[in-house]
């Protein structure tokens, strides 16, 4: 139980870090990237809550869907965040 | 004491390595590598909380995220190839 405990503690942690990089990074770019990683971590932890099915929607519409328009977007406008 | 769960903490301790990539990288490329190497190492954590639970069910999460994980790499380096 107190392994369990552990592996949610770092998986949380790294939510944190990522989310706080993912809004204070200069290039949108890295941002995104930042995001995907958000996303995925928070997959991570959904799947360790015995939540398969959310994990699944999350993976799909975080790292597939999300990433894609984003990068569409950044395409069609700046890059560098000023 | 699961062995599987051992080896899932040993992982994420990896993970946070790789996320450390993401945070410091100087260059997008860079951090490009960092979040596909952290994308294929929380499958295979996957795997293995799916083998410390021991549930059949979970193993479908990691399948369809390794598809989804590939398209998302793809989609970052293909804007950085028409950008160079």
């Amino acid at each position: 139980m107190e392994l369990e405990l552990l592996m949610h503690g770092i998986v949380l942690a790294l939510i944190i870090i990522t989310a706080y990089l993912s809004l204070t990074l200069e290039d949108i770019l890295a941002s995104v990237i930042s995001f995907a990683a958000m996303s995925l971590l928070l997959a991570l932890e959904f799947y360790m809550l015995q939540a398969p099915d959310v994990a699944m929607a999350e993976a799909a519409i975080g790292a597939g869907l999300t990433t894609a328009i984003f990068i569409l977007a950044i395409k069609k406008t700046e890059r560098w965040d000023v | 004491m699961n062995i599987f769960l051992i080896a899932a903490i040993l992982m994420a301790v990896f993970i946070s390595i790789a996320i450390l990539r993401i945070i410091l990288g100087p260059t997008t490329p860079d951090r490009v590598v960092g979040l596909d190497t952290t994308n294929m190492m929380v499958i295979a954590t996957m795997i293995l909380l799916g083998a410390a639970y021991d549930s059949v069910i979970l193993i479908d999460v990691a399948i369809v995220y390794a598809i989804l994980a590939f398209v998302a790499t793809l989609y970052i380096s293909k804007y950085l190839e028409d950008e160079a």
